[in-house]
């Protein structure tokens, strides 16, 4: 790994705001590993794995302050109320800080809004004291969809809302960032999730508003950071 | 092979992020006048398709820790207590995936074996081990580790993946009949379909069934 520099004020804002991901069914162990000193090293806020791995990874990550997060539900959002709940207490019995499940994206599309709202209390109890966030796919649903589950969220007292499990082809994460922002007023917090690759992606995102930003291109991201930063040296 | 035979040999069903309770009726009925062996929807659907599928002949299958096997083990064998509940006829259910590419066999022979504990004869256990991903030697280790557990059915691939004939022969060249077996993974046409049958495939499993069976004989 490189040597990385002190990061200035911005740089430092921008890192802790990623949340370092690795999702892919074919991680090994060692894969959980590297991300987690990963995570460290260039100090993103947090790591983003599944349930299976979130001991291993709180192992690793304990002498920091990065977070684990477990992926609940994930990544069709379509499993029965009960089991998401068990699942997000499980991942944090484990050692996850936070829990990012999928919501019910077939039910919302169907209006079943009531399994919705069910589903958002169950995990909001299930999770009490950690924060959860409320996984949409945004590129699936329509803007009164995403509206109306945004509005839910915060009356169910969800920390924040997500645009995208990054499993599905999304469309412009910057419109689904500033969608989300203005349906929850503030008063909810957004995750945008997907392609984001570069500085400069990164920062649209946090200008339209979002406060965490879901991407296995991490490194990319600090590297680029501190490229520029010794540039300006 | 004709129509009717082929499609007794496949398995279809409805699954993903996207799909509504509409969705699930709608398709149950078109499937309802074909004799599919069996039929597959996500856990929040299970109940739905139980009771829509019965009297139809075919068997409800239920997708555990789908499609990408990251779920603990407890998740896993709460998601068969439930299928069991709901008197699901057989699950499909991702491994712990990570644990072959760590070459951690015995967390998976662990886990198949709790997995047939959980669903103790109630219902048949049908594991993905998403060959996909896996490499010559991953894929017959995890065979070998399966038939250790007292697993005899696998699912070649989840969501996403190619499945090809030489990984069927694969199977049955080193484990002969041990395994019935189960082929997925891109399958969109009758030739395909055939070819997979042909290199020893016990079953077809596509969401794609009207498309598979097009060009079968009648």
């Amino acid at each position: 790994m490189k040597r990385m520099p002190h990061p200035t004020p911005q740089a430092f804002d921008l890192l802790v705001r990623v949340e370092h991901t690795e999702l892919r069914p074919s991680a090994t162990y060692a894969d959980i590993r590297r991300v987690c000193l990963e995570a460290m090293h260039y100090g993103f806020g947090a790591v983003v794995v599944h349930p299976v791995h979130c001991a291993r990874a709180a192992r690793w990550l304990r002498p920091s302050s990065v977070r684990v997060v477990a992926v609940v539900g994930f990544p069709s959002g379509a499993f029965c109320l009960d089991g998401k709940a068990t699942e997000a207490h499980d991942a944090i019995d484990r050692g996850a800080a936070e829990i990012d499940y999928v919501v019910n994206i077939g039910a919302l599309r169907g209006g079943d809004h009531s399994l919705l709202a069910r589903e958002m209390d169950a995990l909001r109890a299930a999770t009490r004291g950690c924060t959860v966030k409320a996984i949409l796919e945004a590129s699936m649903l329509t803007d009164a969809d995403t509206r109306c589950a945004s509005k839910m969220a915060y009356e169910a007292g969800i920390d924040f809302v997500g645009t995208a499990t990054g499993f599905t082809p999304s469309g412009s994460v910057a419109e689904d960032v500033r969608l989300l922002r203005e349906a929850v007023g503030g008063h909810v917090a957004v995750k945008a999730s997907g392609d984001i690759r570069t500085v400069a992606q990164a920062r649209e995102l946090l200008d339209a508003g979002a406060a965490r930003l879901g991407t296995t291109m991490g490194v990319r991201i600090a590297t680029e950071l501190a490229g520029d930063e010794e540039d300006l040296l | 092979m004709n129509e009717r035979q082929l499609a007794e040999r496949i398995k279809t069903g409805i699954l993903g992020a996207e799909i509504t309770e509409q969705d699930v009726r709608a398709d149950i009925e078109k499937a309802k006048g074909h004799p599919f062996a069996a039929y597959a929807v996500d856990l929040s659907y299970l109940s739905l398709a139980r009771s829509l599928l019965r009297g139809t002949g075919m068997l409800l299958t239920a997708a555990v820790s789908y499609p990408l096997g990251g779920m603990t083990l407890e998740t896993k064998l709460a998601q068969i207590r439930f299928a069991v509940r709901t008197e699901a006829e057989e699950i499909n259910a991702t491994l712990h995936l990570s644990a072959i590419k760590s070459g951690d066999y015995r967390s998976v022979e662990q886990e198949a074996q709790a997995m047939l504990a959980t669903a103790a004869g109630r219902l048949d256990v049908i594991v993905i081990p998403q060959f996909e991903i896996l490499t010559h030697s991953e894929k017959l280790l995890t065979c070998e580790t399966l038939l250790r557990a007292g697993v005899h059915a696998i699912k070649t691939d989840g969501h996403g993946g190619l499945c090809h004939p030489e990984d069927i022969q694969l199977v049955r060249r080193a484990f002969k009949d041990a395994f019935s077996i189960e082929a997925s993974g891109g399958i969109r046409s009758t030739a395909q379909a055939l070819d997979l049958l042909e290199a020893g495939a016990d079953f077809i499993h596509t969401s794609t069934a009207y498309a598979v069976l097009a060009d079968a004989a009648p």
